[in-house]
């Protein structure tokens, strides 16, 4: 069959160095990224100091604050709790502020977080609105090595889950990473040719490729254990689930958007002190 | 087209009548035989309920794990051993690299079925139980057996999407995936729809997602947005928190969608 791929030489890279402790990062330079964090309304994964460290904008999607209050101080059960809330606040609180507690709210607006309240736009989910946002305030940045870390996309009602889902395709040309205690989430558009450069100290080998906005008639990857090789995938028949990385580069190069998910391994070293 | 009457009637503590209406027969929900499969996540809080409505109960491997510390759990009053043996499944099928030894041998002097399939690694262990409950469920029309899954949503991302992979393999049958927070199923396209809302134990908070491949045309009524030949996609418009509001829901659409709705809490057995 001849292949059908466009022939494209861009090449988009992809790292999962947020998950390792910033002095690991510093010194694999090259791949080294500027982060944002968007907290949404659910329990928040365990490795979210070190994501906190890592990014230069934080943000706090409504109710997400409250896990943010409530959550980070039990990940640090040693430690003077209030001194864990006064450390770790937001820079933006952005949403509907139907979920936020007020005694959340009021003491992050204390402590200088900027609240921005949306209720007026029902249009749009939380995530949407967040990386809207993120993307007005750093249109000076060069976008392929900017990235936008999420946490709470997965888990809960599903109709949330899938509204998340979208909005990796929506903003397809941000990055944008969904994280959750088990696996990590990306896109990988269409338009380019992936090269996933594998953490395996901290993630893998469970991995799968999804085209749930549409059909694929051609992927290629390497480095999977079940590599496919011009392979069709679709909804209803064949898609890679279950599949595991076996090297420490994975290619991917497909004629449709695809997701694409790796398990993370557990406990990731927080690599910091508070 | 043919219409595929959907009711969520398992949810509801004991099978309630079917008030007639003059526009439509009512869904005939006593009529379908239920088999219920429970996957590797901890039990939904109405557990119990699904498993008493089931004619057959599967688990998926370490499902059984689930089934065997989870049930006591949801009756804390009660001595753990007698809710074991009255929470039995018939079969216990798959990989079988997740089901603890002691669990197992509990099943096995209980005279349980274990089915060890770890030679087929094509399939996942959803896509053998429903294949399984499709072929042995006590029911000749295929349109009246009705296989309710647990455990198939959360945890690793890509069992999750396998696992709704399996509702369009087995687009002819009607699967429906039950986490505490919401249900899914598939509307599939050879049909049109009409949900009949039970108000008292789902919504109001719904979706309706093309997953797989976009819709260029879907029309619902019942819905507080309601769709009128609008195209859905990734990238583009999902319907997404939308609201019923009206216990009838009815979709029509090119495309195969997933329904979802969420479930109120509590729910009572």
């Amino acid at each position: 069959m001849v292949s059908r791929l466009v022939q494209n030489t861009k090449v988009m890279k992809h790292a999962a160095t947020f998950l390792l402790p910033s002095s690991a990062v510093s010194a694999t330079n090259r791949l080294a990224q500027t982060y944002a964090l968007v907290v949404l309304n659910q329990q928040i994964p365990k490795f979210t100091p070190l994501l906190w460290s890592h990014a230069k904008l934080r943000i706090c999607a409504d109710g997400g604050a409250n896990r943010i209050f409530d959550g980070v101080p039990k990940l640090f059960p040693d430690q003077n709790q209030l001194n864990i809330q006064h450390r770790y606040v937001p820079n933006v609180i952005k949403g509907d502020m139907d979920s936020i507690r007020p005694e959340v709210h009021q003491f992050y607006a204390e402590l200088g977080s900027e609240i921005i309240d949306n209720s007026e736009n029902q249009d749009t989910n939380d995530l949407h609105k967040c990386i809207s946002f993120i993307r007005e305030q750093t249109s000076a940045f060069d976008h392929s090595n900017f990235c936008t870390l999420v946490t709470g996309a997965l888990g809960g009602r599903f109709d949330h889950e899938a509204a998340n889902l979208n909005a990796l395709y929506v903003f397809s040309d941000m990055r944008i990473v969904l994280l959750s205690d088990d696996c990590q989430i990306r896109l990988l558009p269409k338009t380019h040719q992936h090269e996933i450069h594998i953490q395996s100290t901290i993630e893998g080998p469970h991995c799968g490729l999804f085209p749930i906005g549409g059909p694929s008639v051609s992927t290629t990857t390497t480095g999977l254990t079940w590599d496919l090789c011009n392979s069709e995938m679709k909804f209803g028949s064949m898609i890679s689930t279950s599949n595991k990385v076996r090297e420490e580069k994975v290619t991917v190069c497909s004629d449709a958007d695809l997701l694409w998910t790796i398990s993370l391994k557990t406990p990731i070293h927080m690599g910091l002190t508070c | 087209m043919e219409v595929m009457w959907h009711a969520s009637s398992f949810l509801l503590p004991q099978p309630q009548p079917q008030e007639p209406r003059e526009d439509a027969p009512p869904p005939p929900p006593a009529a379908l035989t239920y088999a219920l499969i429970v996957l590797n996540q901890r039990l939904p809080r109405f557990a119990p309920l699904l498993w008493n409505r089931a004619q057959l109960r599967v688990c998926a491997d370490g499902g059984a794990n689930r089934v065997y510390d989870d049930m006591p759990k949801l009756f804390p009053d009660q001595d753990p051993q007698e809710v074991r043996l009255r929470y039995t499944p018939d079969v216990i099928k798959g990989d079988l690299d997740s089901i603890r030894d002691d669990v197992k041998e509990f099943y096995l002097n209980l005279g349980v079925r274990i089915v060890d399939e770890s030679h087929d690694q094509d399939t996942t262990d959803l896509h053998k139980c429903v294949a399984y409950v499709s072929g042995s469920a006590p029911v000749e029309d295929k349109s009246k057996l009705c296989i309710l899954v647990v455990g198939a949503l959360g945890g690793r991302f890509d069992h999750e999407i396998g696992n709704i992979n399996v509702l369009h393999r087995f687009s002819n049958l009607r699967i429906v995936l039950l986490s505490d927070d919401c249900l899914i199923h598939l509307l599939p396209k050879t049909h049109s729809h009409v949900i009949h809302v039970q108000l008292p134990v789902e919504g109001p908070h719904c979706g309706l997602i093309p997953i797989g491949a976009p819709s260029a045309r879907t029309s619902t009524t019942g819905l507080q947005w309601n769709l009128s030949d609008t195209a859905m996609s990734f990238g583009g418009l999902i319907s997404t928190s939308n609201v019923v509001k009206e216990d009838k829901v009815t979709v029509s659409s090119d495309a195969d969608l997933i329904w979802t709705i969420s479930i109120k809490k509590p729910i009572k057995e």
